[in-house]
């Protein structure tokens, strides 16, 4: 390989048939006299401008577009030397650090040797030495192209805001149930908020059996094991869902308010008294016919019971999973749109409690689709307000554009899977720890299962992994009409 | 086919190279590939505007083509490192078939030019030409001696091997110079005769003018296809015109082209050749696609100079270097180089 050209932070080098590089490697550009050594990626392959290539290819094709047959006398054997000029390539390189003294830099203000420099492979095994990726909380993500383990550390999602993101079907839900069942392992608090059942069978191995996490996965499925008694209910978390999830008016709100003081000052706050007394409060008639409406809503999700026995306690999985980690699942499989919106309402009130109080330390929420049960102001909350409350979370979609551009702007780590659509590409690349060239020339020919790692789980050095496989019972297949006749 | 030439062409190529074992080499900043022009003198000449018009014979005939190239490809402190390379193409029936030879790569120096030269032309031709007694070739017109003398192998071997045929050469078949002895020339012709084809040689320029215009550009409005026919052309001792010389516009547009056929071969039959070449070719530009793809698959693209260089480097351990360029040194954008025909 030879250095050919720099421009910007890409470095063009040459590269010759019998070296083989693909998009994603790393080269170590090597210049011994200077000392320092440059680490590249390459973002691109192309082929070389070899002057006289046209002319080479056309004259093969004569008229009528058949190749002509002959044969050609060649004692000397330059046809080799011509295949393997013509095959040559030209990989684009973006510079990712400097390595001095086994020490990186982000640097790329020098440049090293055109003559001199010695370009090699440099195996992913070395550069996550290099990079000192890895930790006292390892997670082993899958395996790289070259056979090593791509290992991020446990404390890198820590704090951090995630995305995973890709095309259906490339693996996203697989990477994001190894990340919960790592941090699990690692006696964390994991919340899901699970759109399609697929994380229910998350204690369970692929042949049906209970495996080593089962004791520590929460499953809570609104309206069947996980109802709230009103009396259990904080006013505050009350009105969130009124006011966010159904859309309660202020002035409705402000009557909802004394409702609640009137019942709380009787001890008598059931579902049923509730009724009653909005029944017969003393308001405006349209105010009455709000409160009314909302009630109903409540009523009709099944989510809400009087029979305090019958009600499930978010808190106690939280305490519980706070002792020896677990991950609370909340199944929103077949739950109304309204109904999800009230669950994701309460859990999320109930989180901030908790944190605010100090019950929780921290908290993994992983929200699947999010946009569809998420209200708009959450969004700049849980990446501002709510991080440093202890509410640390993955958002995992097959939409990116759902997710607000400032989401990507503020995304520690990014896990990103193919992605062939250009409107999907440009949105991923807006986020600060990823430059557009790498997400959109590596993302786009990932095979499926394979994984794009970008921010600082991976120092700010993007790998590409396969996705390791897991013991876990698979859910959330897509049911088909032919899946028999085949 | 008789191979003694390529045989002989891969000795001499190889034993040439291996003296240029380790040195520095010099990457040629100029390549051109082979010109074959000559001056003829062409006092008498005149042309008779009255086309011969003709009609394509689809009888079916093979039609065969050869031509050849060479390049230089590098410089050395001794010498000039040159490539050369042959190809026969033939039509039979709907198709088109090659044979290639080469590339043959040549270390040429002042000191073995003479005997890479004469070796080439012993072991095949089993003689020297009176030409070659005569001068010692310059170095710079070594590459184009060699491709000539492929060429005159390779046109050789297609009078031989052809029956019944129309066999197109490039150039014309002005002989009794360095590159063309008569006497060569005379044999090849006479080959073909025997087996009962006809050559046919396009040159893609002449010089040859009447009234001060070129005869290419002297056209009646007649429709194509039709020959002029040019009378009085006389050389200069000792060039010798084997052939005679037409005006060839085969199809319609701009183009016309210079066409010699054999003196030796009948007016009807001379005809002939040329209906049957309409009937059994394509023809675009009034230019024979045989001729046209044998002169392509000769010609050396850039991508084989480099494949060459470098198959240089790798095998005989020569070092590049990269001399300055002494017209674009002293005059800038002026200096376009040195050209060399």
């Amino acid at each position: 390989m030879k250095l050919y050209k720099k421009e910007g932070n890409i470095v063009q080098i040459l590269s010759f048939p019998n070296e083989t590089v693909e998009k994603g490697d790393y080269l170590l550009v090597e210049d011994a006299e200077a000392g320092r050594s440059l680490i590249v990626q390459v973002i691109d392959v192309q082929f070389a401008s070899i002057p006289g290539v046209l002319e080479e290819l056309l004259r093969s094709l004569p008229d009528g577009g058949e190749l002509i047959q002959g044969e050609d006398i060649d004692p000397l054997e330059i046809a080799p030397h011509i295949t393997y000029i013509q095959d040559a390539s030209l990989l684009f390189c973006k510079i990712r650090a400097t390595v001095e003294s086994e020490n990186l830099s982000p640097s790329s203000s020098w440049l090293p040797s055109r003559s001199r420099s010695a370009i090699k492979k440099l195996p992913l095994p070395t550069l996550l030495k290099l990079a000192k990726i890895n930790g006292k909380l390892p997670i082993v993500l899958g395996g790289t192209k070259d056979s090593a383990l791509l290992t991020i550390d446990a404390s890198s999602l820590d704090g951090r805001l995630n995305i995973i993101t890709g095309k259906k079907e490339t693996g996203k839900s697989h990477l994001s149930k190894l990340l919960m069942v790592n941090l699990v392992g690692y006696k964390a608090t994991v919340v899901v908020f699970d759109l399609n059942g697929e994380y229910i069978s998350l204690g369970m191995t692929a042949d049906g059996k209970r495996n080593a996490c089962f004791d520590k996965i929460h499953v809570l499925t609104p309206s069947q094991n996980f109802k709230l008694a009103l009396k259990q209910l904080n006013l505050h978390v009350l009105l969130g869902i009124l006011i966010h999830a159904l859309h309660l008016p202020g002035t409705s709100a402000r009557e909802f308010r004394r409702i609640w003081q009137s019942l709380k000052e009787r001890g008598n706050i059931t579902l049923h008294e509730l009724g009653e007394t909005i029944r017969n409060w003393n308001c405006n008639q349209q105010v009455r016919d709000a409160l009314f409406s909302r009630y109903h809503a409540l009523v009709n999700s099944g989510f809400f019971t009087d029979n305090v026995a019958e009600a499930t306690l978010l808190e106690e999985c939280l305490l519980k999973a706070r002792e020896e980690g677990g991950a609370i699942v909340i199944n929103l499989r077949n739950t109304s749109s309204i109904d999800r919106q009230i669950v994701v309402e309460y859990v999320l009130g109930k989180l901030v409690e908790s944190l605010t109080s100090w019950k929780l330390k921290a908290v993994f929420l992983f929200a699947e689709e999010a946009h569809l049960y998420l209200r708009e102001t959450y969004w700049d909350d849980i990446v501002t307000r709510m991080r440093h409350f202890g509410i640390f979370t993955t958002f995992i979609t097959n939409q990116p554009d759902t997710i607000r551009e400032n989401i990507y702007r503020q995304a520690d780590n990014i896990f990103l899977f193919n992605f062939t659509n250009e409107h999907d590409l440009d949105v991923v690349s807006r986020a600060a720890r990823v430059d557009a060239e790498t997400v959109r020339s590596i993302a786009r020919d990932l095979p499926p299962h394979y994984c794009l790692a970008l921010g600082k789980v991976v120092r700010d050095f993007p790998m590409v992994a396969k996705v390791r496989a897991l013991d876990v019972k698979t859910m959330g297949e897509t049911r088909l009409f032919f899946k028999d006749m085949n | 086919m008789d191979t003694a030439l390529p045989q002989q062409f891969i000795e001499l190529s190889l034993h040439s190279l291996k003296q240029v074992q380790n040195q520095s080499f010099q990457l040629n900043q100029h390549s051109f590939q082979q010109t074959n022009t000559f001056e003829e003198h062409a006092q008498a000449l005149s042309l008779r505007l009255e086309p011969i018009s003709l009609k394509p014979i689809h009888k079916e005939s093979i039609v065969a083509a050869v031509d050849t190239s060479t390049i230089k490809i590098g410089e050395t402190t001794q010498g000039i490192v040159i490539a050369v390379r042959g190809a026969s193409v033939w039509k039979q029936g709907r198709n088109y078939r090659y044979m290639r030879l080469g590339p043959f790569i040549f270390h040429l120096t002042e000191e073995n030019k003479r005997e890479v030269y004469n070796a080439l032309e012993k072991a095949y031709f089993s003689s020297l030409s009176e030409q070659n007694h005569q001068s010692v070739p310059n170095l710079l017109q070594m590459p184009t001696r060699i491709a000539g003398l492929l060429e005159r192998w390779m046109q050789m071997m297609l009078s031989k091997t052809i029956n019944k045929g129309i066999i197109l050469f490039d150039g014309s078949l002005t002989s009794g110079t360095a590159d063309m002895p008569v006497g060569r020339m005379k044999e090849i012709l006479g080959t073909a005769r025997k087996r009962s084809s006809i050559v046919l040689a396009f040159s893609k320029m002449t010089n040859l003018r009447v009234n001060g215009y070129l005869i290419t550009d002297f056209l009646p409005e007649d429709t194509p296809p039709y020959l002029l026919e040019t009378e009085g052309l006389k050389l200069k001792p000792p060039m010798v015109l084997l052939g005679d010389v037409y005006v060839a516009k085969l199809t319609k547009g701009n183009c016309a082209f210079r066409l010699d056929i054999d003196k030796e071969v009948p007016i009807e039959q001379r005809i002939g050749a040329v209906e049957k070449l309409l009937g059994n070719d394509l023809l675009t530009q009034s230019y024979p696609e045989t001729l046209r793809l044998a002169h392509i698959l000769c010609t050396f693209t850039a991508n084989e100079v480099i494949a060459m260089q470098h198959f240089i480097t790798r095998k005989h351990g020569l070092q590049i270097i990269n001399r300055p360029d002494m017209h674009r040194l002293l005059f800038g954008p002026f200096g376009k180089g040195e050209s060399w025909s």
